[in-house]
């Protein structure tokens, strides 16, 4: 079912010219790129702030308020690129581990958006008298951490997992392959 | 004199990839804090301190991103530097490296001193980020280039 919405995605039109398009589809890769280099920052910074170990002549909760819109625009375009090129190359895509894993994450990723909005990110003025950061917070910025870099980790390891070819060319391997006769390779040996 | 070296790097199929992200991370840092007083030059936000103060908060961070990227870069390159000096994506990627990285620690460096929120200010932040953005271009052309080394040829 979803293999086979992946296989439909993948045969449109417009994906199978974005994968044959030459230099359009290492643009995109770059552009989710640059807005992991200029958006990522904001999150591991947000994450050091909550740490005491950034921004600190800012408010804790300037540094969340303020970081939430540009972090929200950021990650529309990461995701955007992302998802272009997941779409490219949907079957791949299907049978790749990283990219499962990467998935999987982004779910942990909601779930943590959804564990600590109320006790951190939307009651971030109400961290800011107290100078020592509860531990809730910093315990939120630490797995926020871990998270998005493993996010970006898995999302590199996509690229290093070659596409099961039996699988996604099947109809390539549906006649048995012939070996070729022992006696014929010793000839060539010789 | 030929010099026998094998690049442990390369026995190991697993070091690129972990170097890659280890590149990945040190550049979010170093170029995403870098944005980060881009964009209070560009007055988008924490507006709190001068731009002066938010760079020193940050100057620390950036440092560190830049030392990680450059010293993760160099192992990478050390993988197949053949390969990369023939490589015309490489070759603008340092040319752009070596700008932003210049551009950042001078010029930048002064208009976030002087505080000044004029056009030039703006002018200087954009040119800051466009740097930037190419340097990370240039950095994933690497590897959609043809490779330029015809073995027939040489």
């Amino acid at each position: 079912m979803l293999l086979a919405f992946a296989q439909f995605i993948q045969k449109t039109a417009f994906f199978t010219a974005l994968r044959g398009s030459g230099y359009v589809y290492p643009a995109i890769l770059s552009l989710h790129m640059v807005a992991i280099a200029l958006f990522g920052g904001m999150i591991l910074m947000t994450d050091m702030r909550l740490l005491g170990l950034s921004l600190r002549s800012y408010p804790v909760s300037e540094v969340i308020d303020q970081f939430r819109m540009p972090k929200r625009v950021g990650f529309l375009l990461i995701a955007t690129c992302g998802i272009l090129m997941a779409c490219c190359k949907a079957e791949e895509y299907y049978y790749n581990d990283w990219f499962r894993l990467k998935l999987a994450l982004l779910l942990l990723v909601a779930l943590h958006a959804v564990i600590f909005r109320r006790s951190v990110y939307h009651r971030a003025a109400g961290l800011d008298p107290g100078s020592p950061l509860p531990a809730g917070a910093k315990l939120a910025a630490s797995i926020s951490l871990i998270l998005w870099t493993s996010i970006a980790c898995a999302g590199r390891g996509i690229g290093y997992i070659e596409p099961p070819l039996d699988k996604i060319h099947a109809q390539f391997f549906s006649a048995p392959v012939v070996a070729p006769p022992a006696t014929v390779n010793a000839e060539y040996l010789h | 004199m030929l010099i026998q070296f094998v690049n442990p790097l390369n026995s190991s199929p697993l070091a690129f990839p972990i170097l890659e992200c280890i590149h990945i991370v040190g550049f979010a840092v170093s170029i995403g804090t870098i944005a980060i007083v881009d964009f209070r030059l560009l007055n988008l936000g924490l507006w709190r301190q001068t731009p002066a103060q938010l760079a020193k908060d940050t100057s620390l961070w950036t440092i560190f991103g830049l030392a990680i990227m450059i010293f993760s870069g160099l192992m990478l390159y050390s993988s197949d530097p053949d390969m990369y000096y023939l490589n015309w994506a490489f070759l603008l990627k340092m040319l752009f490296l070596v700008l932003a990285i210049t551009f950042n620690y001078t010029i930048h460096r002064r208009v976030v001193a002087s505080g000044a929120s004029t056009g030039r200010t703006k002018l200087v932040a954009c040119v800051s980020l466009l740097l930037w953005m190419c340097v990370v271009f240039g950095g994933i052309f690497i590897g959609f280039l043809n490779p330029t080394l015809d073995l027939n040829k040489v």
